[in-house]
């Protein structure tokens, strides 16, 4: 393997995990944008999503509807996991965080952080507490860039998460939603003065967040190929570091520091003694904070915060 | 009747009684100007009336609907809109994305139909675009539409709050203080523009220091004092109104000390 | 004062009564993880003692006991959270402990126990030090980390007779444990370089940094010192990138999961795990444990659960519960179990050498055996 294909190669690699972590950090950035609460219970619906996924996978391919309709099994699987977990979303956010709006911030986050404790302990009690083996149907069949390898799968996972990306930023830039939930997290009182419902707009907050997370879940077990209760944690960890490198509330900002996060991990890795990969990406983060304590593309946000 | 009544308002904060017992009327169509030293109570009015927070007693009746505990989105809905002291423009919006958020309370596309883009959502999403260009052109900001607001220079930004707020499409608008920090060319301005707003039809609520303004625009002008109503009458009365000249002079001769 | 006379009264036959209660059920503790990621593993543990215990029972139990509880401690992989378990076991007065499974858990929680002086079986930790402080009470089922060492150089010497080997391991005792063994091992002959020693983070889901590094060395093997959940995923994504390397795991990676998961992709990968013979007590133990638990596959460290479960409760039925005569029990004595023949030695380490396992049609088959320098 030469030097170029070996760098391709460790860019389609941090491109891949760079897009999930992206993916995932979306969610924290938009509910923190809204309701400036970090919802530490993002990670379990991300899992949650990957269980959903597996559910109806493993139901159609009883039926031998998969082999017959591979296309149609992608969009059920991915739906019914974001639509599934979107409805959770609502209701955690009905339950756990709208009574707390008016209290606090230590209560709202010790209630996220105990939905995320409820939420991981129900998925281990339901699913069980061990791995369980993806249905592989994505294949580890690819091509190859001088020789670098890249597998179909791959391909669409980065492409579906590029594509509900730049969806999102359209949605939020064009539509009277979009906007409503850009003013709301810049300014809710003003919000509400114009005839924006508050309430309305954190609930469909609370569902594209949690949904692009399923996705991500999704995604995971997917190509990783196997999901467990607890997987939520590390990718919390790493996209919630992505939010906040990125600057929190800002939707590009996410996906910028979920590509860097990614990056960061995998060129460390690539060159240099891979033991360290993790102290860097937190010393990356500190490092940015320190010069831009709202994060690289977070300026907007402490503008309108005071 | 007058298309806004309060009546026996008041509004206490802790131990400070902010509003005492106010009866006020606002006819269709008028400017009325509210004024009074600083503390008076003006902007509280303001916000009860808008919902930030109710009265702690009393009624408050826009067009024979009660407001009293409605919240802020709904009573925008019955068609008041009200721009703030403190200027709160979406600043990492377009001047053209401010209006437009203005105007989406009054259309009609839910959730669903917002996410999946629907023909007829995009149709609307036209027409919104159409409106808040006539908005930013009555208000001479068509130039700058797609500038972010904060860039903005400050007597622009003050003209803009007034155009999203426009934009809800309200038969009243309460305006507080939106003089604050003009220049006098950007006041002799403002007041053209306020009497303009007037001669479509909107009912003007002022709030405001600057007296040139207030007296030279509005016909109703009604003082309050600690929360108390102490004179209204047409600004030449007010003018005369020996507890007006009292209570300016001496919370005047207070702040001094 | 009459009245305190009575209260006193009845507290003494409260406690009477307790304590003879007590004595009537016999406790044995389980340490294992049943939370985190190596729950899969701690389950089949503790499900392999109450096995035990229920195949016991059935057979007649012990004299003088009606009962026989078992105890479970959650050791979660995880050294702090492990000496608490095996603090509330001693509390609980258990009389013997069959535990953990991670040596970086079993090791410190092997503390309490040795000072409450309480007999430690455990089933899974291979790490050397386990066995190696001295403590005259506790034993171990599998082999050591050093003979699986061994035996894994010996078949890269011997049998694959390669020239070139890249180790990672998830810098656990565990792991690191094997990868310093087979540096060790491997330079007492020099018929093998090592060309790199990489490490991953348990709980990571992509390895493909470091496997892409790999692909570029392109080493004859790759050893993955890492457990069943990363090992799973590690030889998914190094077909997916095309590596050409031959992969070699550990007996931490010898479970059906890994079958599961790893799916075709795991076609191939040698394994290093200890080979019973397939006795007639094995085949009924699997029904048995499959039965109870309704589960299709038995656990790899089901078996040795399940012989520590059995032979704990043999001692205690012949030597009874006082420590030194269940150590010089355990010691003395040769057991057969459904890990093939149980024997201690000083250490409290069994003879036992592991073989080299291949996966081949989605199944672990037996492959190369390093005591006979023979293909099965």
């Amino acid at each position: 393997m030469d030097t170029a294909s070996f760098i391709i190669q460790q860019l389609i690699n941090a491109l891949f995990l760079g897009s999930i972590f992206a993916l995932i950090a979306l969610g924290y950035t938009m509910v923190y944008g809204i309701i400036e609460l970090i919802n530490f219970a993002h990670g379990e619906l991300f899992t949650a999503g990957a269980f959903i996924g597996i559910i109806v996978l493993a139901a159609l391919q009883k039926t031998g509807f998969v082999e017959s309709h591979f296309v149609i099994t992608l969009i059920l699987v991915f739906g019914m996991a974001m639509a599934y977990v979107a409805v959770l979303g609502v209701a955690i956010e009905h339950v756990a965080y709208k009574p707390l709006r008016r209290a606090s911030r230590l209560a709202a986050i010790l209630s996220a952080l105990g939905m995320s404790i409820f939420l991981s302990n129900g998925m281990m009690l339901s699913q069980g507490v061990s791995d369980r083996a993806y249905p592989s149907i994505l294949g580890i069949e690819g091509f190859s860039i001088l020789d670098a390898r890249i597998t179909y799968g791959q391909v669409f996972i980065i492409v579906l998460s590029l594509l509900l990306m730049v969806a999102l930023q359209m949605f939020v830039n064009w539509t009277k939603l979009g906007k409503a939930m850009r003013a709301t997290a810049q300014n809710q009182t003003m919000a509400r003065m114009l005839g924006i419902d508050i309430d309305k707009t954190i609930r469909v907050t609370f569902m594209i967040g949690p949904a692009l997370g399923a996705a991500a879940g999704v995604m995971v077990g997917l190509y990783y190929g196997s999901v467990r209760f607890d997987m939520g944690f590390i990718y919390m960890i790493k996209a919630f570091a992505a939010a906040i490198l990125g600057g929190i509330g800002s939707i590009p900002g996410a996906v910028l520091g979920g590509m860097i996060i990614g990056g960061v991990e995998v060129l460390w890795s690539a060159f240099l003694p891979s033991e360290w990969k993790d102290v860097t990406t937190f010393v990356v983060l500190i490092l940015v904070l320190y010069l831009r304590p709202s994060g690289i593309l977070g300026e907007h946000v402490s503008e309108t915060r005071v | 009747m007058a298309e806004l009544v309060l009546r026996n308002i008041s509004k206490r904060f802790g131990g400070l009684l902010a509003v005492d017992n106010l009866d006020l009327d606002v006819s269709e169509g008028m400017i009325l100007s509210l004024i009074g030293p600083n503390g008076a109570g003006k902007t509280t009015v303001f916000n009860m009336i808008t919902g930030v927070y109710p009265p702690s007693h009393g009624t408050i009746t826009y067009r024979g609907n009660k407001l009293n505990h409605l919240r802020s989105n709904r009573i925008i809905r019955n068609g008041i809109a009200r721009t703030f002291q403190n200027i709160r423009l979406f600043k990492s919006m377009t001047v053209l994305e401010n209006v437009q958020v203005g105007l989406h309370c009054r259309t009609k596309s839910g959730a669903f139909r917002a996410l999946f883009r629907t023909p007829h959502q995009k149709q609307e999403e036209k027409e919104i675009i159409d409106r808040a260009m006539e908005i930013l052109e009555f208000l001479g900001l068509v130039d700058y539409r797609n500038e972010y607001a904060s860039y903005l220079p400050y007597g622009d930004q003050r003209r803009l709050e007034i155009a999203r707020a426009v934009a809800t499409q309200p038969h009243m608008l309460l305006l507080d203080e939106p003089a604050a920090g003009m220049n006098p060319r950007e006041t002799a301005e403002l007041m053209e523009l306020i009497i303009k707003l007037r001669d479509t039809g909107l009912t003007i609520f002022l709030v405001e220091h600057d007296m040139r303004l207030v007296m030279g625009i509005s016909e109703i002008v009604t003082v309050l004092d600690h929360g108390q109503k102490i004179a209204e009458g047409t600004p030449k009365q007010v003018q005369e109104n020996e507890r007006v000249i009292e209570a300016y002079l001496g919370t005047k001769s207070k702040e001094r000390a | 004062m009459k009245r305190f006379g009575i209260f006193m009264l009845l507290l003494a036959f409260m406690l009477g009564f307790s304590s003879m209660a007590a004595a009537k059920t016999l406790k044995i503790g389980t340490l294992s993880p049943l939370t985190g990621p190596y729950a899969q593993d701690g389950t089949d543990i503790l499900q392999g003692v109450k096995t035990a215990v229920a195949v016991f029972e059935k057979a007649g139990g012990i004299p003088g006991y009606d009962k026989i509880e078992v105890v479970p401690g959650d050791s979660a992989c995880d050294g702090g959270k492990a000496t608490m378990a095996a603090n509330k076991l001693i509390n609980s007065g258990v009389a013997g402990v069959v535990g953990a499974y991670c040596s970086s858990a079993t090791i410190p929680a092997s503390v309490p126990l040795n000072q409450a002086n309480i007999v430690q079986i455990t089933p899974a930790s291979t790490h050397t030090d386990v066995t190696g402080r001295g403590f005259k009470q506790i034993f171990r089922m599998p082999p050591r980390d050093d003979v699986q060492a061994w035996s894994t150089v010996k078949f890269l010497e011997d049998g694959l007779k390669i020239k070139t080997l890249a180790l990672i391991d998830d810098r656990q005792t565990y792991t690191v444990g094997l990868t310093e063994n087979i540096t060790e091992f491997a330079k007492e002959k020099n018929k093998i370089k090592i060309v790199a020693l990489e490490h991953i983070t348990p709980g990571d889901k992509d390895f493909t940094a470091v496997l892409t590094k790999l692909k570029r060395i392109n080493p004859d093997v790759i050893y993955m010192g890492v457990y069943q959940p990363e090992g799973s995923l590690m030889v998914r994504q190094a077909k997916a990138l095309g590596l050409k390397s031959k992969l070699l795991s550990e007996d931490a990676v010898f479970h059906p999961k890994f079958l599961e998961v790893g799916g075709k992709a795991a076609e191939g990968t040698y394994l290093t795990f200890a080979k019973a013979p397939e006795t007639k007590e094995r085949k009924e133990f699997e029904k048995t444990y499959k039965n109870m638990w309704k589960a299709k596959t038995v656990g790899s460290y089901g078996y040795y659960a399940y012989d520590a479960g059995m032979i704990l409760l043999e001692t205690i039925k012949k030597a009874g519960t006082k420590t030194n005569k269940m150590v010089d029990t355990l010691r003395n004595t040769t057991w057969s179990g459904v890990t093939g023949e149980i024997k201690f030695d000083y250490k409290g380490d069994r003879k036992l050498a592991h073989v080299i396992w291949i996966v081949k049609d989605g199944k672990f088959v037996p492959y190369w055996d390093p005591l006979t320098e023979s293909y099965f």
